[in-house]
């Protein structure tokens, strides 16, 4: 398989994931959606081995690795100052519904902290830290 | 960019396509495109393994200009 088949082939899972899944949700299944979610990511692992050129590589990487801390930076400022704004806004309003989500948002902040500081630790040691 | 490369001339010298050559040092042909245009500085694996296919000392490939303040 070649790199424009194996393009159209994303193309392709991406469409029925799309389409099973809104089908999915106006149809309140969710069995549905959750199987097509993982057909789809079933047929892309085959596609993916099937496939003869090089899809990934140091650039890739690299690239990656730039975007997941990028959007790492934006999501967990966003989450942290949205609960910020919840909490205090249904603490004065008096709100419990808000002030609930607003704390749920804010652990939810902390817990992407949290796996950001362990991977970094773990792959700090995977590439040779000495301490 | 302080790293410059004379990657396209060896490229054409031996005729290779940049496909070709993304192939054979395994990597995406978009990442050749990106160290010819020195958008891109390889990693000292890759350039070792450009250095062996067209049988040259990495610095005849890659040039490190240093800026002088």
């Amino acid at each position: 398989m070649n790199f424009k088949q194996f393009k159209l082939a994303r193309i392709f899972v991406a469409m029925f994931i799309g389409a099973t899944v809104a089908i999915a949700s106006t149809t309140e299944n969710t069995l549905l959606a959750l199987a097509a979610v993982v057909i789809g990511m079933a047929f892309m692992i085959l596609v993916r081995k099937r496939t003869k050129v090089i899809l990934s590589d140091e650039r890739t990487e690299k690239i990656a690795g730039t975007s997941a801390r990028f959007t790492y930076a934006i999501h967990t400022t966003f989450i942290a100052l949205l609960s910020l704004f919840l909490i205090i806004n249904g603490k004065n309003t008096g709100d419990a519904f808000t002030e609930s989500v607003g704390t749920v948002l804010s652990f939810t902040a902390l817990l992407s902290v949290a796996i950001y500081a362990l991977s970094y630790q773990y792959f700090n040691k995977f590439y040779g830290d000495d301490q | 960019m302080e790293m410059t490369n004379n990657l396209k001339i060896l490229r054409a010298k031996h005729n290779l396509t940049q496909e070709d050559l993304a192939e054979k040092v395994g990597v995406t042909r978009q990442t050749i495109f990106a160290i010819e245009k020195n958008k891109y500085s390889p990693t000292l694996e890759l350039a070792f393994k450009l250095s062996k296919l067209f049988n040259l000392p990495i610095e005849e490939i890659f040039k490190y200009n240093v800026h002088q303040e």
